[in-house]
């Protein structure tokens, strides 16, 4: 079953000195939202998310649930798992790298099993898929 | 993020490094009915669709037009594609944009180069689709 999501987004004004709001999305579940080209770019982002943040946000959320479905699957449901994923953008070029790092809890799971399911996760999630060119995703995955 | 308990039943919550967002998220929400929650593709709409209203509006200046106003929609489909399971299979860009300094002909460049200039159109290339439709409104 295809599942249809959307957001729309406002820009006013140049690259540089203009600015940009995410006004709503589908759900409703958040908007608006400032964006700019400064908040992007530089190292302080005042406070304003930017289209990285939300990747971050996209992919984290995307493989806790993949990694939450592989190891019920295999019969170890997890009892909490926090994800973190930070993305290096490089203007000019793009998303360089991924962070993913993961602490699980997860009841009767070595830390071996646990790190094979979530490698199984980064691989299989379908925003990792859709991510797919980014040149750099690692992984840390540890059991809290 | 965190995630608590199985990807059936269970619920998480995404917190942005920035402070500018706190999350709810679950499974049923994200294939069914949002019901209200967000989801990691419409966490992907809101990037592409910010990432490719930043590159535009650099492509327009390029072009010699100033940027009035431009609204970006982006819609991003998951979907199950026979045995690889879930896959994001398109992000759809529809723009409309109030410039000056800048014709119809100059503006479908602007939008096109935009397109190529925007590295999530390039990267969400990896699984899916990206389709852009961009009208210049007079």
């Amino acid at each position: 079953m295809a599942a249809e999501r959307h957001a729309s987004v406002t820009w006013n004004g140049d690259l540089m000195g203009g600015s940009g709001t995410i006004d709503e999305v589908g759900s409703g579940a958040f908007g608006p939202l400032d964006v700019s080209w400064p908040a992007r770019s530089e190292e302080s982002s005042g406070g304003k998310t930017s289209p990285e943040e939300l990747i971050a946000a996209a992919h984290a959320s995307c493989f806790s649930m993949a990694l939450a479905g592989g190891l019920a699957e295999a019969g170890s449901a997890p009892e909490r798992l926090q994800t973190s994923a930070a993305v290096t953008f490089v203007p000019g070029t793009g998303i360089t790298r991924i962070a993913v790092t993961v602490l699980g809890t997860v009841p009767g799971l070595d830390a071996e099993a646990f790190r094979e399911a979530a490698e199984d996760a980064k691989r299989n999630c379908p925003v990792s898929q859709a991510l797919g060119s980014v040149p750099e995703i690692t992984l840390d995955a540890q059991l809290a | 993020m965190a995630w608590q308990g199985s990807l059936s039943r269970g619920s998480g919550v995404a917190q942005a490094g920035t402070g500018s967002f706190e999350l709810p998220i679950d499974l049923p929400s994200r294939l069914g009915e949002a019901g209200g929650k967000t989801s990691p593709e419409e966490l992907l709409a809101a990037a592409h669709g910010g990432c490719y209203a930043t590159s535009l509006a650099g492509e327009v200046a390029r072009a010699g037009g100033t940027v009035e106003r431009l609204d970006v929609r982006c819609t991003v489909t998951i979907d199950e594609v026979g045995d690889k399971g879930h896959l994001i299979v398109s992000s759809e860009l529809n723009v409309r944009a109030r410039a000056d300094g800048i014709d119809a002909d100059g503006f479908e460049r602007a939008a096109q180069a935009a397109d190529e200039g925007c590295s999530f159109s390039t990267m969400l290339r990896a699984s899916a689709t990206v389709s852009v439709q961009a009208t210049l409104e007079s």
